[in-house]
């Protein structure tokens, strides 16, 4: 029946507006709201009657608590607008001639935006800047994207070393459904072959792409990955060129994400 | 002091915000402290951080959690104005909703639990409901939802008193009183809709 999801999705909305969905729940019922416009009406004013009952709730807060909020503000960096960006390519070119001064490397500027929050992310920010500060040609779009997810709130971080050597760094955001992949000091592999990443949950394994070939220091510039689900595992094995569409070998590494 | 919501005129702009006459409402504000204005950021502390800490401490009960993780909703608020988008709220609403949701987050982080089993076999048991509803500042608002909660089923206002101020999830909610799954969401929905259309917001 056709009806019958929608319906089911569209009771949630107020379990939703009340934070009372577990996670794996309130992303689903996220990914259903953006094609909905009636829940998305309905989530309006359902979180303006939540307000209400914040605000009634209201009380005094703690002496002190300003002082460090506002100095703390003072030291933070804020994110700048979500903006749409052109094609990669083109915003690159366009920024090469009218703003060389912009041309800055991304990933410091990461750094700054997570202060203060994005705990876990600046976990991994520190590892991410010292493996990829020689990577200019990462463009605006992409560390956008990559930034989304590392300041995501339910950033989870895991990381491990892999049988190949070195480490594998994994930031994944479940809200997001994307995850960000990294590795220092894999053995380097001939061109015949590649580190593919999977997402293993309970079906078949399911490609979460390429990782792609390590600068000179060993590390893999960071990249982000899509389709990811609650509860996944992330493995990277060693797969022919180009990649296949089911791991053929077994896992260099298996990182499981802290719930 | 916290001013509390007179009416809302345009539907869209329910506002809590713009009460105070004379003084810009807090979408206004927060589009200033998107562009990195601290003295703007100040105005929204004042009008904010007694909800923000209110509902949190309600949530989590512990006094110094809640000042923690009030003191992160308020940053994040700072760091993420330019995220705001006025088509799915106003500003105040905004702000609770990443303050509950924070709590939220803290109550259902395993650590956290843990941290919080530790301190009160230490520590005396939390305040009371209704204990700190009696410092409640915007006694006003209190009132007013007090009265639309009146209006509700029994079961409406007890899902919806547990899943909000209680932080349980809805099946959480289900198993504490002892209702099925199905029943709670539509429960938690339509006693949604009727205090909603009694506050007046939308």
């Amino acid at each position: 029946m056709r009806l019958s999801p929608r319906r089911d999705a569209h009771a949630l909305a107020g379990a939703y507006a009340l934070d009372a969905l577990d996670t794996a729940e309130r992303d689903r019922f996220e990914r259903h709201l953006r094609g909905c416009r009636a829940c998305q009406a309905e989530v309006r004013g359902f979180a303006a009657t939540a307000a209400s009952l914040a605000r009634a709730a209201s009380i005094e807060p703690p002496p002190g608590l300003k002082e460090r909020v506002l100095a703390a503000a003072a030291v933070t960096r804020q994110l700048p607008p979500d903006v749409t960006v052109p094609a990669a390519g083109e915003s690159r070119r366009r920024r090469d001639a009218t703003a060389p001064a912009m041309r800055s490397p991304w990933v410091p500027r990461l750094a700054l935006a997570v202060g203060g929050a994005g705990l876990v992310a600046a976990a991994v920010l520190g590892y991410v800047t010292v493996s990829t500060q020689n990577q200019l040609t990462t463009t605006q779009s992409q560390s956008q994207e990559l930034a989304a997810v590392l300041t995501a709130p339910d950033a989870r971080i895991s990381s491990g070393s892999t049988s190949a050597g070195g480490t594998a760094t994994v930031v994944a955001s479940p809200s997001e459904g994307k995850m960000v992949f990294t590795s220092a000091g894999m053995e380097a592999l001939p061109s015949s072959k590649v580190y593919q990443m999977w997402f293993l949950g309970p079906g078949n394994p399911r490609s979460a792409g390429l990782v792609p070939p390590a600068s000179v220091n060993g590390s893999t510039p960071p990249v982000l990955a899509a389709g990811l689900e609650n509860g996944d595992k992330v493995a990277v094995t060693v797969e022919p060129a180009g990649g296949t569409s089911q791991p053929t070998t077994t896992p260099v590494v298996v990182l499981t994400l802290p719930a | 002091m916290y001013v509390v919501e007179v009416h809302a005129m345009d539907p869209f702009r329910s506002a809590p915000d713009a009460a105070k006459q004379g003084e810009p409402d807090l979408d206004s504000l927060l589009a200033l402290v998107a562009r990195g204005d601290q003295d703007a950021f100040e105005t929204v502390y004042d009008r904010m951080a007694g909800p923000v800490f209110g509902v949190i401490r309600r949530v989590l009960r512990d006094p110094a959690q809640s000042e923690e993780v009030a003191q992160e909703v308020l940053l994040e608020v700072w760091r993420t104005a330019s995220r705001f988008d006025r088509a799915k709220g106003t500003a105040a609403t905004w702000v609770l909703t990443i303050a509950h949701r924070r709590a939220i987050d803290r109550v259902r982080s395993e650590t956290a639990a843990a941290e919080r089993e530790q301190r009160s076999a230490s520590a005396p048991m939390p305040a009371a409901l209704d204990e700190v509803a009696e410092t409640v500042e915007a006694s006003l608002e209190a009132e007013r939802v007090r009265r639309c909660m009146d209006g509700l089923t029994e079961l409406q206002r007890e899902s919806i008193t547990l899943a909000y101020y209680s932080g349980y999830s809805y099946p959480q909610v289900a198993s504490l009183l002892d209702v099925a799954l199905g029943t709670i969401k539509t429960r938690i929905r339509d006693g949604l809709i009727r205090l909603r259309d009694c506050l007046g917001v939308s």
